[in-house]
């Protein structure tokens, strides 16, 4: 009798877990008043960790700004980016505003309710290279990019970006060397080496070049700026179209009022977001 | 030939000149150019530069003798203070900023709390002690299981040794952390880093475990039987008091693998001390000053841990001589 009990729990378990109900996961976040976001705190100026240890960045401000808009208070957690982009996210989280491209691929375990900003992704040489003058010179080449980035997938000419409005875009790599890290930082890390001593090239949004530059890093930009305007946008974990639908309205409004705007003119110098 | 060769190496000025030689034509290898840039001597700059890497290697030799003609134990210590000074002097050549490091290691460290909770070393060190804890406990049941006549114990027994041993501890914790909730178990990043710790190093100990309990001779237990001991008894009064002397220093070496393996949950994001190396590293382009920080912090933590093995194994193993060890 008890083993029957314990199967059917189990069973249960398993149900509960495998369909999330539509409202469910709104529902948890208006019962507790709170918004768990996901972010990753590894690439200011989106998001970062200041000297108090508090989460900083323009990722962190339009995560708070969506919450209070909600009504809701606002909670980050900082799991890896992997274990973001995965999916599966069983409730730990509500929703995740970490700058991320709304891929085809993505899509299959994400939901992205609303695109709330636009950077370039750009090729970054290191100061003393002359042998690439156009991004396509890139041809070849020992490029680094963070690993299940969009950048990446660009350079495998994988990358199909599912949001509208976005400018058509070509790749202009071809046959490159691809090295993949642990995050795009690790990437220009390696850049600042030397010229050819591990990578040729980085390739990554242009927010996280400029600050790398500011703080120090030996590297130039190399034209066009931009290779391909990156939607990015807050996703979800699948199946509530109710959570999705509030957090649409919350991010319209945002726009709409300057609120974004303003945070984006905080942390990039300048009104990415429309 | 081979004679000759002995005769010269028992003559102590052979010994030392050739060592000499060996540390001159190491001492090649660094550039000296810079020391004497700009300034002009009267033998001339190649000179003067052979001539400093003569001094330095007639002062390297120099200090060698000079340790050996101390006692043992001064040796070890002035030994350890050279070394720690080249090392120090290694990343001083770093250009590190120093203001940086100072006004993030209170984080590292883990003084004060991130949601109600423990962070940096604090958090890896707490991971580390209920792990620990739980691991032992796994480890004797597992190894206990495993020397059972019950074929069932031996083939549950087997089996988690088998795969814990036979995966990796990434690859634990991402299961535990991703897999588990597809059957609805959900849990936070620290209770699942800790589930992973305990059950990888309780797999590796239940072996050390077993060997252990095995190196006790039969004769022992069969003695203890005659006595009229139970099989309880036996194993809790006779075999383990002494199969834990020559448990405890491979146990003592997983503890502190253990603790340098708790890195690893930085994926999920738990704040342990890696995870804040990299935040804080990562903050302001800082990365190379935060894993130095972080790298020292673990070594004090191995070394107090080493401290603390020590004592234990002076408690624990009377009857073995530890000092000579």
């Amino acid at each position: 009798m008890k083993l029957f009990k314990y199967t059917l729990l189990a069973g249960a378990m398993v149900i509960g877990a495998t369909s999330a109900f539509a409202g469910e996961a709104l529902d948890r976040v208006m019962s507790k008043g709170k918004l768990v976001i996901s972010t990753d705190a590894e690439y200011p100026p989106q998001s970062s960790i200041n000297a108090d240890n508090e989460l900083i960045g323009f990722d962190v401000d339009v995560g708070r700004a969506v919450a209070k808009q909600m009504g809701v208070e606002a909670e980050f957690v900082t799991p890896g980016w992997d274990v973001i982009t995965s999916g599966h996210w069983a409730g730990r989280w509500d929703m995740s505003v970490g700058s991320m491209t709304p891929t085809k691929a993505r899509a299959k375990v994400l939901d992205f309710p609303a695109v709330y900003y636009f950077t370039p992704a750009a090729l970054v040489v290191h100061e003393k290279n002359t042998s690439i003058l156009q991004t396509s010179d890139a041809s070849g080449k020992k490029v680094g990019v963070g690993v299940s980035t969009t950048y990446e997938s660009y350079l495998n000419k994988k990358l199909v970006i599912d949001a509208d409005n976005v400018p058509e875009f070509s790749f202009v790599v071809d046959d490159a060397d691809i090295r993949t890290y642990d995050s795009d930082v690790l990437a220009l890390d390696d850049l600042r080496l030397g010229d050819g001593v591990r990578l040729d090239a980085a390739f990554t949004a242009l927010p996280t070049i400029l600050e790398a530059q500011k703080n120090g890093y030996p590297i130039k930009v190399i034209g066009p700026e931009a290779l391909f305007m990156e939607p990015l946008a807050i996703a979800t974990a699948k199946g509530d179209p109710e959570l999705n639908a509030k957090i649409k309205d919350a991010v319209t409004a945002l726009r709409a009022d300057g609120t974004l705007s303003k945070i984006s003119k905080k942390w990039y110098g300048g009104d990415l977001t429309q | 030939m081979n004679q000759m060769f002995m005769e010269i190496w028992e003559r102590p000025s052979a010994r030392r000149s050739l060592f000499f030689i060996l540390v001159y034509l190491s001492l090649l290898s660094i550039d000296f150019s810079s020391l004497y840039e700009g300034t002009n001597f009267a033998l001339g700059a190649t000179t003067q530069i052979e001539l400093t890497r003569g001094l330095m290697a007639a002062a390297i030799v120099l200090n060698f003798v000079l340790i050996t003609r101390l006692p043992k134990r001064i040796q070890l210590y002035v030994t350890w203070a050279e070394l720690l000074i080249l090392f120090l002097y290694f990343f001083y050549s770093f250009d590190l900023s120093y203001g940086y490091i100072w006004a993030r290691l209170p984080h590292l460290l883990g003084f004060g709390l991130k949601n109600g909770f423990l962070m940096g070393a604090a958090l890896t060190l707490f991971m580390c002690v209920v792990s620990i804890a739980a691991s032992t406990v796994l480890a004797l049941v597992a190894a206990l299981a495993r020397l059972s006549n019950n074929g069932i114990a031996l083939g549950v027994s087997t089996f988690y040794i088998s795969f814990f041993r036979g995966t990796p501890l990434i690859l634990q914790i991402l299961l535990i952390y991703i897999g588990l909730p597809q059957i609805g178990i959900i849990l936070n990043p620290i209770p699942a880093a800790i589930i992973a710790l305990s059950l990888c190093y309780g797999a590796y100990m239940a072996e050390i475990f077993r060997a252990g309990i095995q190196a006790i001779p039969a004769g022992q237990g069969e003695a203890a039987k005659a006595l009229g001991l139970k099989d309880v008894q036996i194993m809790r009064l006779v075999i383990l008091p002494q199969a834990i002397r020559l448990i405890i220093p491979p146990t003592g070496n997983q503890f502190i693998a253990m603790l340098k393996d708790s890195a690893l949950v930085a994926t999920l994001g738990a704040w342990e001390l890696m995870y804040m190396a990299r935040l804080h590293g990562r903050a302001e382009f800082k990365n190379m000053e935060m894993m130095i920080t972080a790298a020292l912090i673990y070594w004090m933590m191995s070394m107090s841990m080493e401290y603390f093995q020590a004592k234990v194994e002076r408690k624990f193993g009377k009857g073995i001589d530890v000092s000579s060890v």
